[in-house]
C-alpha cells in the first residue's frame, strides 16, 4: 500500500520528536534505575517476592508511593491505610498532569489518557521545561519510554541482586533525581531575577511547611501557593518578550 | 499478608495513581483558561521543581547532609555554566562517590 506523502511526513516528524523525547529523559535513567533498586531491596526485605516486587512497579510506577506503601506494609498498616495515602501522595499529579496537557496543543484524548500513565515528577519537569517546538504526544512518549523502561529495570534488578551492590554505589545515585530537577531548574533562573526570587521563596516556604504539615502535603501547598503569589511579581518573558512577539507576528505572517 | 492481599494493594495502588495521572487528559481542552490561569499554570513548574529539591536534597544522607548539599551544589553550578542536565548529573553522583570515599 501507498502512502500519502503527508502522512509518511508526519510519521517521521513524530519519530524526530519520539526520539528527542527519549534523549531528554536520559539522566532519569541515572535517577530510575538506583531508585528502583533501592525500593525492590526494601520491599524483598518486607518480604516480598520477586514477581510481587517487580510487579508493583509495573502496575505503579511511582518511587515516592511504592517505598511509602513498603514501609507502611513493614509497619503492619491495612490495604486501605496504605491505598489512601499513595493516593494523597498522588494528588500532585493533578497539577503536574495538568501542566503537561496543557502544553500539548494537539493530540487524541485517548492517547493522552494512555500516556497519562507516565505523568511523573521527573517527565513533567523535562516537559515542562522544554522549548515548546517539541511538545508533542510523541516527545512525552520517548520520554515516558525511557523512564518506565529504567524504573521496571531497577526494580527487577533490585528484586533479583537484593544486596550485591556495593553500598558505596548506590548512596552516591541518590543525588541523581535532584541533580536533574537542579539541571532543569537553573537555566530557567538564570536570566529572571524575579522567577529566582520565586524559586527561593518556594523553597524556603516547603521548607518550613515540611516541618508542620506531611511533606507530601506541604509540596502541594508550597507549589500552588507560591505559584499564585507568582502570578502577580513574576514577568515570565522579560526584555526578550517584545522581540518574541514580532517574531511570531512574522511567523504568523508568512502562514 | 497473603499473596492475594498484596496482589489487591498492587491493584488498588495502581489505581489510585493512575486516577490523578489521568483526569487532567480529561478535564484539559474542555476548558479554556484565563491569561491568569494560564500564568499560575507556567509558574507550577519552577515553584514545583523547587519543592521537589528542598528540603529533600538536604536529606539525601540524614546522616550526613553535606552529601546533599555539595552534590546539589555542583549541578547547581554546572547547570548555570549552561552544561547539559546529563552532565550535571553525572557530576553530582562523582563528587558523592569520592566524598563516600573520603
Amino acid at each position: 500500500m501507498r502512502k500519502h506523502p503527508d502522512t509518511t511526513k508526519s510519521r517521521s516528524v513524530a519519530l524526530t520528536h519520539f526520539f528527542a523525547g527519549m534523549r531528554a529523559a536520559l539522566p532519569v535513567i541515572l535517577g530510575f534505575i538506583p531508585v528502583g533498586i533501592a525500593y525492590a531491596i526494601m520491599a524483598r526485605q518486607a518480604g516480598l517476592s520477586i514477581l510481587q516486587t517487580t510487579g508493583m512497579s509495573v502496575a505503579v510506577f511511582a518511587g515516592a508511593s511504592q517505598m511509602m506503601a513498603i514501609g507502611m506494609y513493614e509497619q503492619g498498616a491495612g490495604l486501605l491505610a496504605i491505598i489512601l495515602a499513595t493516593f494523597i501522595l498522588n494528588l500532585r499529579h493533578v497539577i503536574m498532569g495538568t501542566c503537561i496537557v496543557n502544553r500539548m496543543p494537539t493530540g487524541h484524548t485517548a492517547k493522552k489518557l494512555l500516556l497519562s500513565f507516565g505523568v511523573t515528577d521527573e517527565g513533567f519537569a523535562i516537559f515542562t521545561t522544554v522549548d515548546s517546538k517539541w511538545c508533542t504526544l510523541a516527545f512525552y512518549g520517548g520520554v515516558t519510554v525511557v523512564s518506565y523502561a529504567s524504573w521496571v529495570l531497577g526494580g527487577f534488578l533490585g528484586a533479583v541482586t537484593s544486596d550485591l551492590l556495593p553500598p558505596i554505589l548506590t548512596a552516591s545515585l541518590g543525588i541523581a533525581l535532584y541533580a536533574m530537577f537542579i539541571g532543569l531548574l537553573t537555566p530557567n533562573i538564570r536570566g529572571n531575577a524575579r522567577l529566582a526570587l520565586l524559586v527561593v521563596l518556594t523553597a524556603v516556604c516547603n521548607i518550613i511547611l515540611s516541618e508542620i504539615i506531611a511533606p507530601s502535603w506541604a509540596l502541594i501547598v508550597s507549589t500552588l501557593l507560591c505559584a499564585l503569589i507568582g502570578v502577580f511579581f513574576v514577568d515570565l518573558e522579560p526584555k526578550a518578550a517584545p522581540e518574541t512577539t514580532k517574531q511570531q507576528e512574522v511567523d504568523h505572517g508568512q502562514h | 499478608m497473603d499473596s492475594t492481599k498484596i496482589l489487591l494493594l498492587i491493584l488498588g495502588m495502581a489505581l489510585v495513581t493512575y486516577i490523578p495521572r489521568a483526569l487532567p487528559a480529561l478535564l484539559v481542552g474542555k476548558i479554556k483558561f484565563g491569561a491568569r490561569v494560564e500564568k499560575f499554570l507556567k509558574l507550577i513548574p519552577y515553584t514545583a521543581m523547587s519543592a521537589l529539591i528542598f528540603p529533600g536534597v538536604f536529606t539525601v544522607d540524614a546522616e550526613r547532609p553535606l552529601i546533599g548539599i555539595a552534590g546539589g551544589a555542583v549541578a547547581g553550578v554546572l547547570a548555570w555554566l549552561k552544561c547539559p542536565v546529563m552532565v550535571c548529573v553525572i557530576a553530582a553522583i562523582a563528587v558523592d562517590f569520592v566524598l563516600y570515599l573520603l
